[in-house]
């Protein structure tokens, strides 16, 4: 009897783990296949000049590419900051500027799947942003600072200058979820320091 | 051991499996997502226009030249309408322009409105008042942040209030807060301003071409929001604007002549008898006052697309030579000095030297070399017999065509063509030894010398390269010549104001042959160099910009100074041609203007800003607030803000905070930053433990 229960609660725990880690691997593989989706979609939105979604019952639509050559980074923001725009690709903050756009300009992503490369950025590396029209800007990386993630007083929204703000959860490598501290990469457009 | 080894590879491998099962599971889901979406036939949904409707039914029903924008329930309310008059003095060379813009909302809240507009590059802002009913109120210079505290409070006060910020050289905003509803506010802008000259010919340009429309924002809660990238029905539109502007405004901008009107009127007083005025875009009334005065006046109201440009030329011989201005201020003296040197140069007659380097490393590979070879063959087709030249090119090493430079014979540019055609970019940038060689040579050399440098300047050695020039230079003048998509510009630049050259920069092929004529047109008519200037017993003498550039054809020699004591005379010795010049100016008399202390320190704010440019220093920063806030000047550091100390709106009534897109909507603000960590970390934790504590456990069983 006890053999058979130790039997069954093997199998029920082997099971259990297959889900959980079935549910991670998903996690990574949406986050990586979606991009190739968002990707047709985009090109899509270039030729015809309007929204599209990647997939019929998708919530949101790419509105921006974001290129860091030196770190083979090159992905698709896609409008909105929910969870559910997240998990496909960095999200475009609705309440900051439109990207290219002068104004500040804000991308958050998750520090597991699009924005790890957040750790490896220096200041002075060049990030680009292209929006929907075709429009190229260039940034330079100024500073990265940790937050809190109430702490948003400091984000110049009037900004006459143009400027990237790159979000993502702190510290890169913790385990839990829902932690209070975002990591801010800030940069400006390479234009307005030679200006 | 062997049963733990087992074990372990057990694990190991179990886990692999584990793994690659889970990835697996991914991939099928994400694969049958995939093909759904292809599958599907209405994959890219539109965004429907379907809100609720204020005043305005709908878009297509916007017939005129309204500007309209969304609020946050999905209205859409007729935005601020802006009007534009200009008034332009001009008094022989100097000319005071006031721009009066009226905002009026027709709305029947409160607005804030913001207005981008053009303004000529050396236009010295030094005025703003604002008008409100009968009241006028005089703007106050303050550093930049600063002023944007003293407007936002007011803003936020209810007060009304308004801001001239810089945002370019040629680039403004105004702002105005708290636009009572169904009224108007009045901010009249001036600036003091050069004329231009070339010979005989005067011109004034007023800038209305970059979208100088009133720009209102978007304070949408919803989603539709974001369609102004490219949203149905808006694309045209927000097309139409990006082109115009690097502020794309999500609003339906139709172009129609009752959108931004302007009316323009200039007095022109000459000083000289007048052979013919003429505008050239632009239909003018035109009002003959005596020989050298003349009343001009826009025909009709026109919108505001389109740069207005008056021309006007002295009857013969009527031109001046020379004029002086002076301004005594603060206990200093200002002069402004005006010269035509003599332009009955035969410049054909005159020989010169023209050195070509052309780099030919690595980097200038594929288009790049395309591009500088074509400028250089263009260079080379627009010598003259009498002119002698070479070619130096340089990557890991360098090279002549010629031992030392050669008369553009026949036999010689055929050589040199051959020499051009035959040239590939491989290699590394050794710069130094290729400037130093151009310019040691100058030894040999009679007359002008004149070295064109081709290249995309991907050198890490500025500085060094910096001092060569300086130190090496002598006679000869080093014009850069940016090539590719991605020149240093930092380097080209720099390098030609050591050179006392000039700078310009090709982007593309087909921009070679009028870029290199724009630069060749001047190569070829130099008429007076090395300009240097004494004044004795002058004290606390600051003359701007620091060095004199030499003249072109055409072109008058403009000084300004500041001087605590002035000197009687002023001496300009140069070059001209080949020969020694020399001239004195007697600095006493002259007419009084007030202009110019302002004209002296834009030049002298224009001259930091480069210096700031370079050295991104807090210094000359701090120098640039201090010169423009004693000046009264607006600049990239400084602004003009005027306050009305009554409030006006009910702070409880809302104010329709509207600007460029960048302002965030009203709602759909950010109150903390979003989730952006994932649960995979941890369902990776977690499954592997519990998947280990489940294998130990059979394992233990059996």
């Amino acid at each position: 009897m006890k053999r058979r229960s130790g039997h069954y609660l093997s199998l029920l725990l082997l099971s259990i783990s297959i889900g959980l880690l079935s549910s991670g691997g998903y996690i990574h593989a949406k986050a990586q296949l979606a991009q190739w989706l968002i990707a047709s979609a985009w090109s899509q939105s270039k030729v015809n000049n309007k929204q599209a979604k990647p997939w019929p019952w998708a919530d949101t639509w790419p509105i921006a590419r974001l290129e860091v050559p030196e770190y083979n980074i090159d992905q698709y923001v896609l409008a909105g900051s929910t969870g559910e725009s997240l998990a496909f690709g960095p999200g475009y903050v609705f309440a900051s500027a439109a990207p290219t756009e002068q104004g500040n300009t804000i991308i958050a992503a998750h520090r597991d799947t699009h924005f790890e490369f957040l750790q490896e950025l220096q200041k002075g590396d060049v990030i680009t942003l292209h929006n929907a029209m075709g429009r190229q800007r260039d940034y330079s990386v100024q500073d990265m600072t940790i937050v809190d993630k109430q702490d948003v007083s400091w984000l110049d929204n009037q900004a006459y200058s143009h400027q990237l703000t790159l979000v993502t959860c702190y510290p890169f490598n913790a385990i839990q979820v829902g932690g209070r501290l975002r990591y801010v990469v800030r940069a400006v457009s390479l234009e307005d320091i030679s200006a | 051991m062997k049963t733990t080894q087992s074990v372990g590879g057990y694990l190991l491998s179990s886990l692999m499996s584990c793994l690659v099962y889970s990835w697996g599971i991914g991939l099928a889901l994400s694969l049958t997502m995939m093909a759904l979406v292809f599958m599907s036939t209405n994959v890219h949904a539109e965004m429907n226009d379907d809100m609720a409707l204020d005043k305005i039914h709908s878009l297509a029903e916007v017939k005129s030249g309204q500007l309209v924008f969304r609020t946050e329930d999905g209205h859409y309310l007729a935005s601020p309408q802006l009007n534009t008059e200009v008034a332009i003095e001009i008094n022989g060379l100097l000319a005071r322009v006031t721009v009066s813009q009226t905002f009026t909302n027709p709305s029947a809240q409160w607005q804030e409105g913001l207005y981008v507009f053009p303004l000529p590059e050396t236009a010295a802002v030094d005025h703003l008042r604002m008008k409100v009913g009968e009241r006028i109120i005089e703007g106050d210079i303050k550093a930049k942040k600063q002023a944007r505290e003293i407007y936002q409070q007011a803003k936020n006060e209810g007060k009304q209030a308004s801001i001239v910020e810089q945002q370019r050289p040629n680039m403004f905003t105004t702002s105005v807060a708290n636009i009572p509803p169904k009224d108007s506010i009045t901010v009249v802008i001036e600036y003091q301003q050069m004329v231009s000259q070339d010979g005989n010919e005067f011109s004034l340009r007023f800038p209305m071409a970059i979208t100088p429309r009133y720009i209102p924002g978007t304070p949408i809660a919803n989603r539709h929001e974001i369609s102004h990238f490219n949203g149905s029905g808006w694309a045209v539109n927000t097309d139409q604007v990006a082109d115009a502007s690097h502020i794309t405004p999500p609003v339906l901008v139709t172009e129609s002549a009752t959108s931004n009107q302007v009316t323009l009127s200039i007095l022109l007083a000459a000083g000289f008898d007048l052979a013919q005025v003429n505008s050239a875009y632009h239909q003018v009334e035109e009002e003959l006052v005596n020989d050298s005065t003349r009343k001009i006046r826009l025909m009709d109201n026109v919108p505001a697309n389109r740069d207005f440009e008056l021309v006007w030329q002295a009857s013969d011989q009527q031109a001046p030579q020379a004029a002086l201005f002076k301004q005594h201020k603060n206990g200093e003296d200002y002069v402004m000095l005006m010269l035509t040197p003599p332009n009955k140069l035969n410049i054909e007659s005159i020989s010169r030297e023209l050195i070509f380097i052309i780099d030919t490393s690595g980097s200038m590979d594929g288009t790049s070399i395309k591009q500088a070879k074509a400028a250089l063959q263009y260079g080379l087709s627009q010598l003259r017999p009498q002119d002698s030249f070479n070619i130096i090119r340089f990557s890991d090493d360098v090279a002549s065509l010629f031992r030392q430079a050669q008369l553009a014979s026949r036999v010689n540019l055929h050589t040199a063509y051959d020499y051009v055609a035959g040239l590939r970019a491989d290699g590394g940038t050794e710069m130094a030894p290729a400037l130093k060689l151009a310019l040691h040579a100058e030894q040999y050399t009679e007359g002008l010398r004149q070295v064109v440098f081709l290249t995309d300047g991907s050198v890490g050695n500025e500085d060094e390269l910096f001092t060569i020039i300086e130190q090496d230079l002598g006679k000869s003048r080093l014009f850069t010549v940016g090539i590719g998509s991605a020149p240093n510009s930092h380097f080209m630049q720099r390098a030609a104001q050591f050179g006392r050259g000039s700078h310009s920069y090709i982007g593309s092929e087909d921009e070679v042959r009028q870029k290199m004529q724009t630069l060749f047109n001047k190569l070829s008519h130099p008429v007076l160099t090395d300009l240097k200037l004494e004044l004795e017993d002058s004290s606390g003498v600051e003359i701007w910009p620091k060095t004199v550039a030499d003249l072109y054809l055409g072109e008058p020699l403009l000084l300004t100074l500041k001087a605590a004591t002035l000197a009687d005379e002023i001496v300009i010795n140069g070059v001209y041609g080949n020969q020694p010049w020399q001239k004195k100016v007697m600095l006493q008399g002259g007419g009084q203007s007030q202009a110019v202390s302002v004209l002296w320190a834009r030049r002298k704010i224009s001259a930091l800003m480069d210096e700031y440019r370079r050295s991104n220093s807090d210094d000359s920063k701090a120098e640039i607030v201090e010169i423009a806030l004693k000046h009264h000047l607006v600049s990239k550091f400084t602004s003009l803000v005027a306050v009305d100390k009554t409030p006006v709106r009910p702070v409880a009534e809302k104010l329709n905070t509207q600007a460029i897109a960048v302002n965030p909507p009203k709602g759909n603000t950010l109150t903390q930053f979003p989730q952006t960590a994932t649960a995979a970390t941890l369902q990776f934790i977690i499954g592997l433990i519990l998947f280990l504590s489940g294998l130990i456990l059979r394992w233990r069983q059996e």
